[in-house]
């Protein structure tokens, strides 16, 4: 199995990488310039976080922060970004149900793995962070638990360790049921061809989706946002989520372009599935801009210092340039390049693209993330390079293995045979049966 | 008289889609397929480039964006200063909305003045309204391909024969 895995990496394009390498370079050239920057402004920074008043700042003005600290949100933020496939993919199998959609069929088995990476797989990944938690959390460290400030007291049952614990466990468990009640009747049909495994798995897809909305956006508060926890914003959950479909759309495009290259999906695959999939990322590029600046419009019309002191934060050396790649590299940059309908077919020009995605979406977690304990800057370290090493090879290697173990894609749903852009007579069909 | 062109009537759009692509074959210019519903894959099948409607759509976009945060930033930070609730007197987060509604809105009117421009609409007759089959079987059952006399390839003879070898039960010239 692991050279099946080894296999698969392989099929990475050499310019792929190149692109991610070179981004990865100019960002981190990038901090290093501001940083020198931002240890002018120092005196004047703490000024500011004194104003915050949060014991939060404790923490993070401290000379170094500790190799918990350190790993911690290295390891939190590789982990929201693998975090962000799993439901992004849950999530266009659930629409797929919904709207009873044909042309989701040939990417529907994929993603239902990678949907099924939530429980057990991420679960056990999630251990460091459970365990790391009263470092990573600020709210959780002994100061704030011994004395709650006004936030943690107004938010108080949810704002405990123990509901901590407890919800994120209730997500797992959530997101267990939902993704292999889909997958195994999905793969029962496989077997049998029944029609009743599609009304189940419509059954799932209906309630499903509330569950995802709920468990997506106490995903995002619980592990993410409650690294300020006096920061208010009801949109927060649908920005992570309209970043996480993003990326998973064109991984999508990335991934059946390659499944279709190395045969598994050659007969149901045709070029309308990728201007499909391509119309999809195309219109999240639209929806995450519409969210994201939805977000930061309410809070700077507003003004209210409990909402603004995020986006202050987020100002401060090379954390203003993160910014910047997420306003005109997240979206302008894939939403004019995505206008002429030709682009979206172009297969060179949409894989180095989802190289891009990927680098967008993971400088915005760390946008979300690090400013909390690297005030002055994002930081690539060795611990980032490591979590997201160790995830990303942990979550190709499981999701090869169920991939490999199962057909391609579903061999007797209903409508295969309109996906593969056949017609067959409703009596052929059933005489052929 | 004059004759405005040659139509073929087909029964089902498999055959109208094969006839489509033997006149685009044949390197015809000057014609059309007229269906009662879309039909998928016409367009490659008839060989049709992608519609210039989307430039006209864009134009009309950057037009109203651009009119939009003109228009606030002349109104609010220039002709008439007020300050509202201590904000900057121009900043691009408050005058988004509005400037993003008027690219909406332009975009649309981009399409349908692009649509309109490049279907050569309005105008008041079109010589196959005046034909009885054509009029009865394009919005009903039938696929009806029409090469016009003006394509320079037009040849009543050579392009009859084409016409009936893609299959055609009747084959006319309309008369303008």
């Amino acid at each position: 199995m692991s050279t099946h895995a080894l296999s698969f990496l392989s099929g990475l394009r050499a310019r792929w990488v190149a692109v991610i390498a070179l981004a990865f370079a100019a960002t981190l050239l990038g901090a290093n310039l501001t940083a020198a920057d931002a240890h002018k402004t120092e005196t004047k920074a703490e000024a500011v976080h004194a104003d915050h008043g949060g014991a939060a700042c404790t923490s993070c003005c401290a000379a170094a922060p500790s190799w918990q600290k350190q790993f911690g949100y290295a390891y939190l933020t590789a982990y929201m970004f693998c975090l962000s496939f799993c439901l992004g993919a849950l999530f266009l199998v659930l629409l797929n149900h919904l709207f009873d959609a044909q042309w989701m069929l040939p990417i529907r088995r994929f993603l239902e793995h990678i949907a099924c990476l939530l429980c057990p797989t991420m679960a056990v990944l999630w251990i460091p962070i459970g365990a790391l938690a009263p470092h990573i959390f600020p709210w959780m460290g002994p100061e704030l638990q011994a004395n709650p400030d006004h936030a943690l007291h107004a938010k108080y049952p949810l704002f405990t360790t123990q509901a901590f614990y407890i919800v994120s466990g209730l997500l797992f468990v959530i997101w267990y049921v939902v993704t292999n009640g889909l997958r195994n009747a999905s793969l029962a049909q496989d077997k049998d061809g029944a029609a009743v495994h599609t009304r189940t798995m419509r059954k799932y897809a209906a309630a499903g989706i509330f569950c995802f909305a709920f468990s997506l956006t106490g995903a995002a508060i619980y592990w993410m946002k409650a690294l300020s926890h006096q920061f208010f914003s009801t949109m927060y959950g649908v920005v992570y989520f309209a970043g996480s479909v993003w990326v998973t759309v064109i991984t999508t495009y990335w991934l059946l372009l390659y499944f279709k290259n190395r045969g598994d999906l050659r007969d149901v695959t045709r070029e309308v599935t990728f201007h499909d999939c391509g119309k999809l990322f195309f219109a999240f590029t639209v929806f995450y801009a519409y969210i994201h600046f939805s977000q930061y419009f309410l809070i700077w019309n507003a003004a209210i210092p409990e909402e603004t002191f995020w986006y202050v934060a987020r100002e401060k050396g090379s954390w203003w340039w993160v910014g910047q790649i997420t306003i005109f590299g997240h979206f302008w940059f894939p939403f004019l390049l995505l206008l002429p309908i030709h682009r979206k077919l172009n297969f060179q020009v949409m894989t180095t693209l989802t190289g891009w995605a990927w680098l967008c979406h993971y400088l915005d977690l760390q946008f979300n993330i690090g400013p909390v304990l690297y005030p002055d800057g994002l930081h690539f370290g060795f611990y980032d390079v490591l979590s997201l090493g160790f995830l990303i090879s942990v979550l190709v290697f499981m999701f090869t293995r169920d991939f490999n173990a199962h057909p391609p894609y579903p061999q007797r749903d209903p409508r295969v045979a309109e996906a593969m852009g056949v017609y067959v007579d409703p009596a052929s069909t059933k005489a052929a049966h | 008289m004059n004759a405005y062109g040659l139509m073929a009537v087909f029964d089902n759009p498999a055959d109208a889609m094969h006839a489509a692509e033997k006149v685009r074959d044949a390197g015809y210019t000057k014609w059309d397929v007229h269906t009662p519903f879309p039909v998928h894959g016409m367009d490659a099948a008839m060989g049709l480039p992608n519609s210039k409607v989307g430039w006209f759509t864009f134009c009309g976009g950057a037009i109203g964006y651009t009119t939009g945060m003109t228009m606030i930033w002349w109104m609010n930070a220039y002709d008439y200063k007020i300050v509202i609730g201590g904000k900057p007197m121009m900043s691009p987060f408050f005058s988004f909305p509005v400037s993003y509604e008027l690219t909406i809105l332009l975009a649309s009117f981009g399409s349908l003045i692009g649509m309109f421009l490049l279907n050569r609409l309005p105008r008041l007759h079109h010589p196959l309204l005046k034909n009885r089959k054509f009029c009865a079987g394009a919005s009903h059952d039938k696929f009806i391909v029409v090469i016009e006399t003006a394509d320079p390839k037009f040849n009543t003879e050579e392009t009859r024969k084409l016409l009936a070898s893609a299959g055609s039960k009747h084959i006319e010239l309309v008369e303008d």
